[in-house]
């Protein structure tokens, strides 16, 4: 039970571990201050909680596939922050952008907390009336743990990289992790019947399983799937074909202006 | 030519003529999904009415079928699974998987 606990809490704690570390990069080399995050992680948290306390009256929402709705509708919105993020990120950043950029990552952050949170608060709260909460609670920490570690491991190699290697890259990373968003949207539409499902377009499980550790990070890194649906596939080459076109599009633009 | 717009509309009107979608339903109880054995036609989309009869949640997750859901105690819910080929696609309860397993054959 204790190594369960440990892997079910990391793999919600990696998700948005990754991204508040990336987030967390770009705004150290920004120099902005970190209560955007602050803001995130408190909005995040108490969010989750009403979440997961209502999460039975969503469920049953739209013929019992409300929870799907809802999570695609979350997953959604992270995708938007997070271009709107990219789209405000610039070597020198003035202080309109500054306030836009806060105000995005919060947003991106605050969801995910909700969305990773309220999963870990029924996981563990149904063990309060059972045994096992105290093998629970350790596996949990453990498994958090890790996941910070993780976190705080993409974090300082990041902030070691010269300014605008950290800026290109964060925002690579930043449109892998919007297009995973999208993907997991598109799933989450396909399972409540409200997108169309169609079979896997290819099944690479023999060569990453989902299940193995690599999986499990390039799930939370770039949303791998070892079965993609043909709409998650579409959704995630227009999600991040979109991202990079617009981080390629500011540096062109950037070029072109600098040379006026 | 009398019958073209006949046979227009008709064909038109075929189209909204869908087979139900197959329904099957899945308990869990004492942390076990009974049945643990589920035959579907394959190639075809299927409703999974799961009913959760313990008093906490169960996650049900299956990484074959591509599908994950947290179902809280005494409730139920509906997941949409398929179109599937012919095969094996096992499933487990992720807050207790130990004991929460199963598998759905597409046949």
């Amino acid at each position: 039970m204790l190594l369960n606990a440990v892997i079910i809490i990391l793999q919600e704690v990696l998700e948005a571990a990754l991204l508040i570390s990336v987030l967390m990069a770009i705004s150290h080399t920004l120099q902005l201050n970190l209560n955007w995050l602050k803001i995130a992680v408190i909005t995040g948290f108490i969010g989750a909680f009403i979440y997961q306390y209502n999460l039975e009256s969503i469920s049953s929402a739209f013929d019992y596939v409300g929870q799907e709705v809802t999570n695609a509708l979350m997953q959604a919105s992270v995708y938007i922050s997070l271009v709107m993020t990219v789209f405000f990120i610039n070597r020198t950043v003035s202080a309109h952008q500054e306030k836009m950029l806060t105000v995005f990552m919060s947003l991106s952050v605050s969801l995910g907390i909700i969305r990773e949170g309220s999963e870990i608060f029924i996981y563990i709260g149904s063990f309060i009336q059972q045994d096992h909460l105290s093998s629970v609670c350790i596996g949990g920490g453990i498994g958090a743990a890790i996941g910070a570690s993780l976190a705080a491991l993409i974090y300082y190699t990041l902030i070691n990289a010269p300014k605008p290697v950290l800026l290109v890259g964060g925002q690579l990373l930043l449109s892998l992790i919007a297009a995973a968003m999208l993907s997991q949207a598109t799933q989450l539409l396909t399972q409540a019947d409200w997108l169309p499902a169609h079979g896997a377009v290819w099944d690479s499980s023999s060569l990453i399983s989902e299940e193995s550790i690599t999986g499990h990070l390039l799930y939370a890194i770039a949303g791998y799937e070892a079965t993609p649906a043909p709409i998650q596939l579409a959704a995630y080459i227009t999600g991040l074909s979109s991202i990079i076109l617009l981080i390629a599009s500011k540096e062109w633009l950037k070029g072109k202006y600098q040379h006026a | 030519m009398n019958n073209l717009p006949t046979l227009c509309l008709a064909l038109l009107l075929s189209g909204f003529a869908m087979a139900e979608t197959t329904m099957i339903t899945l308990d869990i109880k004492n942390h076990l999904f009974n049945p643990a054995e589920i035959i579907i036609p394959a190639n075809q989309k299927v409703k999974l009415l799961i009913t959760n009869s313990d008093n906490t949640p169960e996650e049900f997750e299956s990484y074959e079928l591509n599908r994950e859901k947290v179902i809280m105690g005494n409730s139920k819910t509906v997941i949409f699974i398929g179109p599937l080929p012919p095969g094996k696609y096992p499933f487990f309860g992720e807050f207790n998987p130990k004991t929460a397993q199963g598998v759905i054959i597409a046949q």
